[in-house]
């Protein structure tokens, strides 16, 4: 959530708020068309040791148990731009392990996948890492209520392209909230901006885990158009679209290497 | 039908004689300013014909000016304008002279009895989806919180939609709402909403006229392609002070007005300003927060002598909110006009304006160690000339130029930890010469033509990216005051009108239309952080070529109005975003945007019932509007967001009795193109889902019904008053304002699709006076 964002979010709010609208949310019976089922390709390669594992799924439509079907039998071998080359082996429900390889930053992955008789490939470049100092908590009192952000801690590096992803596990249920931010704005300072949860509060004793990633340009534009999305869904915000990726062969997903740093903090 | 009969024979015998008979006579020229009587204010609009050669006429100008070449000999002259008692002036000229006329409006209702040749203006101008608003038609029709309301009103009219529910952002004929010029006394608005758009800045009890052109503008107007809503503010009363104003739920407002010299020239000041921040003051948990918008319209206008006038007139209206020092919005819009009116002669009028505008936002946010501001705006110097020339009674010419620079300034960052580079204010000249001449050859003819000819420089003084792809292949650094790229476009435009019979009439029109300056906006709400950008290396002028063909009629002595228009539109170089835009903090934002064709066409009807105990009208749109954009959808056309199959709205206002009248407005239509998910899948522990064609999918459509009722107290001396109920969406229709999805709170495989209504039951209550 950029600083615009944020604001926009507490303008809507206040807005909401007091205008005292009949305003009201229900449920409804939709009648989607569905797409055939395509190939979803989860693929992270890190810093921290390995093995990393691939995961390959089918879409499912809307209006089915969220239960994915794994996709087996596929050839994936996952390579560097120094001449390592490691094949997956296949465990169970989609996921392939990779056997010897180490995520290393600066060097440029290729995922190749092999299924069904399609081949689909990928390229992610592990940014340079940038250390998570601490985590700072943050608050303001809004309408009588004090509200809770966390800010993560760091200096961002001199070098204009320096992105970022966030997740967040509270009390050991991972939060559905996108935050994610480059360095267009505040370039080369110490880092300012707040994140908070996805549609509730921090709340004391919370059990906070917050991963920060740096990842590549690829990864950042898949982040932010689902965060974009999820500010608003048909009828507000924008037009929602596939967010674009970098597999190509017309597969679904994301395939990235990042680095990883998680700290843990007990909200006070 | 005598009446008629002679006409006939008249013309008859002035085609027999040929046309040479009227050159022959020598002809006099009557000109003139056509006021109201009690007021002072100019009538803009008003018809001044012939008794005895109907075909002869001039209406006045936009500065209620009048020119009209007389034969000799005694003629009859008639005055009209709608809700005013006709005058009937026998005139006999030896010179060309000088007349200036007061109209009265105090007619009894029932009573009305208005000249035919006023009424049937909609047959016989050479207009194409024109629509005049009258201000005391808004006053009664209900809207959201009682707050009237100009530019919601229009959207009840054919070929005019919302964009969304309780907004004042309009789309006109398929366009997007930055493609609505939107004038106030000449000087563009560039953000016409207040409170995220459900208000707009026009505070109506300082309006005095309103028109919206949709898309066969006459030259003298350009720089959008969709359509121009001219707004104009009143001039106050010349003769008299009054005090005006009303209490509202929302807001509450005041006007006064009065003389600067009595009988020549006068003032107006109106304000408003919402108070749900005053209430939020007496509750402790609020205490801090600032929520509030306000306008300010204030003019006046000064009478150098019999042939000079000046005027001058300005607006300023700003939101502003709050949360004590941690958090601050604010957005608004500042306007300034000075006009000087000189009747050069009696058939040459000219207009100088001098006009500036300004809309800018500002952001704070400050969390004790650190401040971050956020600021954009958009700056504009006008100058316009603008001549109109009553050449003979057949031909009114308008010609002119207008020069207007630009300085643009894109969201700029700042703060006490910030890095960023100030963003500089990128500057452009955008310049037009025009003519337009309304042609009238026959008591059947009447054709409008002209050509608008505009370019726009780009000038030096910052750099510029040229993107393939977005993909940057060239970047050019253009030194302050070096020129840059220009960009010509030439707009001719036509409307033919040809009358059938004393009832009917037919209409055709083509009219090209280019629009320098875009708005980028990807959201389907209207943002006051959205941003303008001119043109560019990569950004063309967007252009629009619509050719529409209408037909009118009136019955019961033109109490009904009929009219019916089709139109098709193909517009090129729209400007789209990429998926996954970011339009906010990207250091050029060029590189996120997508080009692309679209294309509109349609059919409007309307039936109005225009005088007596119950007026109103039935509207209904049939209409289409697709866009192909490189890089979207497979490039394939796709609907665009405005697109709505169906339209209809039905406004009534019944006069039960001198103190009571209702209200009523109920609208339809199909819900928006939206994209809906196809699929879904998991990624990294969060469900996405997955998206196909774009627009593909609708949604529910909206209906609700509106209504309010007028009380008018007793007038007592001078004291006016009347009090106003309404309820908006009486029988409380859940119209989908979003529709999001997400997985089910208790069962995380399940995912539902969620539905946010906003408005229901919304009760108003509003008093007005005026003294």
């Amino acid at each position: 959530m950029s600083n615009k964002k944020y604001s926009m979010k507490l303008l809507i709010f206040v807005f909401a708020l007091v205008i005292f609208f009949t305003s009201c949310e229900k449920v409804i019976e939709l009648d989607l068309s569905t797409a055939d089922a395509k190939l979803v390709i989860e693929g992270n390669i890190t810093n921290q040791a390995g093995p990393y594992f691939v995961k390959l799924t089918k879409t499912l439509p809307f209006d089915q148990p969220s239960i994915y079907p794994g996709v087996a039998g596929a050839t994936i071998t996952i390579s560097d731009n120094t001449g390592v080359k490691d094949t997956l082996v296949y465990t169970d429900k989609g996921i392939y392990l990779t056997t010897t390889l180490q995520g290393i930053v600066g060097r440029t992955y290729t995922l190749k996948v092999v299924s069904e008789g399609k081949t689909y490939e990928a390229k992610s470049t592990m940014p340079a890492f940038v250390p998570l100092d601490t985590i700072r908590i943050s608050s303001f009192t809004f309408g009588g209520q004090e509200q809770k952000f966390l800010i993560p801690v760091y200096t961002d590096p001199k070098e204009l392209g320096n992105n970022y992803n966030f997740r967040l596990i509270v009390n050991d249920t991972l939060d559905k909230s996108y935050i994610t931010w480059n360095d267009n704005t505040n370039n080369g300072v110490p880092n300012q901006r707040p994140l908070g949860r996805s549609d509730s509060n921090f709340k004391t004793g919370d059990d906070v885990f917050l991963e920060m990633q740096c990842v590549d340009l690829s990864a950042f534009n898949y982040y932010f158009t689902l965060a974009e999305l999820a500010n608003g869904g048909a009828g507000g915000g924008i037009t929602p679209s596939n967010p674009p990726n970098n597999i190509s062969g017309g597969a679904l997903g994301l395939f990235s290497a990042h680095t990883s740093q998680v700290k843990e903090i007990k909200i006070p | 039908m005598m009446q008629k009969m002679k006409t006939n024979f008249l013309l008859l015998l002035l085609i027999a004689l040929g046309s040479t008979s009227l050159v022959a006579q020598e002809k006099f020229t009557v000109s003139g300013t056509i006021k109201d009587k009690k007021t002072g204010e100019t009538l803009i609009g008003a018809s001044v014909q012939l008794k005895n050669f109907l075909n002869v006429g001039a209406v006045t100008n936009e500065y209620g000016f009048y020119s009209l070449q007389i034969p000799n000999g005694k003629q009859e002259v008639i005055f009209s304008y709608l809700g005013y008692n006709t005058i009937v002036a026998k005139l006999e000229l030896l010179k060309s002279t000088v007349f200036d006329v007061s109209m009265d409006d105090s007619v009894v209702l029932d009573e009305v009895v208005i000249s035919a040749e006023r009424q049937d203006d909609n047959l016989t101008k050479p207009e194409m989806g024109v629509e005049k608003l009258n201000m005391s038609d808004i006053a009664k029709i209900p809207v959201l919180f009682g707050e009237k309301d100009v530019l919601k009103t229009i959207q009840l009219l054919p070929g005019i939609k919302s964009i969304g529910e309780g907004s004042s952002g309009f789309s006109v004929r398929g366009g997007a709402t930055d493609q609505n010029l939107i004038l106030l006394d000449e000087a563009p608005v560039y953000n016409a909403s207040h409170l995220l758009g459900f208000f707009s800045t026009f505070n109506s009890d300082a309006i005095k006229d309103a028109t919206i052109i949709k898309g066969n503008s006459p030259a003298q107007y350009g720089g959008r392609l969709s359509s121009v809503l001219d707004v104009k503010m009143k001039e106050g009363n010349n003769k008299d002070y009054s005090v005006s104003g009303g209490l509202g739920l929302i807001s509450s407002k005041v006007s006064i007005e009065g003389p600067i010299q009595e009988g020549k020239s006068s003032f107006f000041i109106s304000g408003r300003r919402t108070y749900a921040d005053v209430f939020l003051k007496l509750t402790e948990d609020f205490k801090d927060s600032k929520l509030y918008f306000y306008d300010l319209n204030a003019k006046a206008n000064y009478r150098i002598n019999e042939k000079n006038r000046v005027f001058l007139s300005g607006y300023f209206g700003r939101d502003v909110l709050g949360l004590g020092d941690s958090f601050g919005i604010n957005w608004g819009n500042a306007t300034g006009t000075l006009r000087w009116n000189s009747i050069l002669n009696e058939k040459l009028f000219s207009n100088t304006s001098l006009i500036y505008s300004n809309y800018d936002y500002n952001i704070s946010l400050s969390s004790g160690e650190s401040d971050f501001n956020i600021n954009s705006n958009i700056k504009d110097y006008n100058i316009k000339q603008d001549f109109s020339y009553f050449a003979n009674p057949t031909n009114s010419i308008r010609f002119g130029f207008q020069a207007i620079h630009h300085t643009i300034t894109p969201s700029s960052f700042s703060g006490t930890v910030n890095s960023n580079e100030p963003q500089v204010g990128r500057q452009a000249w955008e310049n037009a010469i025009y003519f337009n001449n309304v042609y009238k050859p026959s008591d059947k003819w009447s054709i409008d033509y002209g050509v608008r000819a505009s370019g726009y420089i780009i000038l030096g003084g910052d750099t510029y990216n040229i993107y393939d792809k977005g993909v940057r292949t060239e970047s050019i650094t253009l030194a302050s005051g070096e020129v840059g790229k220009t960009y010509y476009t030439i707009e001719p435009r036509l409307t033919l009108n040809y009358r059938l019979s004393n009832t009917k009439s037919i209409k055709a029109g083509y009219a090209r239309n280019s629009q320098h300056l875009h708005l980028l906006s990807n959201s389907t709400g209207s943002n006051p952080t959205d941003q303008w950008i001119g043109n560019s290396y990569n950004i063309k002028p967007e252009l629009a070529d619509q050719i529409s063909l209408g037909y009118s009629q009136n019955f019961e002595d033109n109490q009904y109005e009929f009219g019916v228009e089709t139109y098709y539109k193909a517009m090129q170089n729209q400007v789209d975003f990429k998926d996954g835009a970011d339009l906010q903090t990207s250091p050029d934002v060029e590189s996120e945007l997508l080009f692309g064709q679209g294309r509109a066409y349609g059919l409007e009807m309307i039936i109005k019932k225009k005088s007596g105990k119950f007026t109103g009208w039935l509207s209904y749109t049939l209409s289409k509007t697709e866009r192909k954009i490189d890089g979207i959808n497979d490039n394939n056309w796709y609907n665009a967001r405005q697109d709505r199959t169906h339209d209809v709205s039905i406004v009534g206002t019944y006069t039960l009795n001198k103190k009571w009248s209702l209200s009523g407005v109920f609208v339809y239509n199909t819900g928006n193109a939206v994209t809906f998910p196809t699929g879904k899948y998991n990624l990294n522990g969060n469900t996405i889902y997955q998206y196909s064609s774009r627009n593909a999918d609708r949604m529910p459509a909206n209906h609700r019904l509106d209504i309010s009722a007028t009380y008018d107290f007793k007038k007592k001396g001078k004291y006016e008053s009347s009090l106003n109920f309404g309820v908006y969406n009486i029988y409380g229709r859940e119209n989908a304002f979003t529709i999001t999805f997400r997985d089910n709170e208790l069962d995380p495989t399940k995912t539902e699709a969620l539905q946010t209504s906003l408005f229901r039951w919304v009760p108003s209550v509003s008093y007005n006076f005026k003294f």
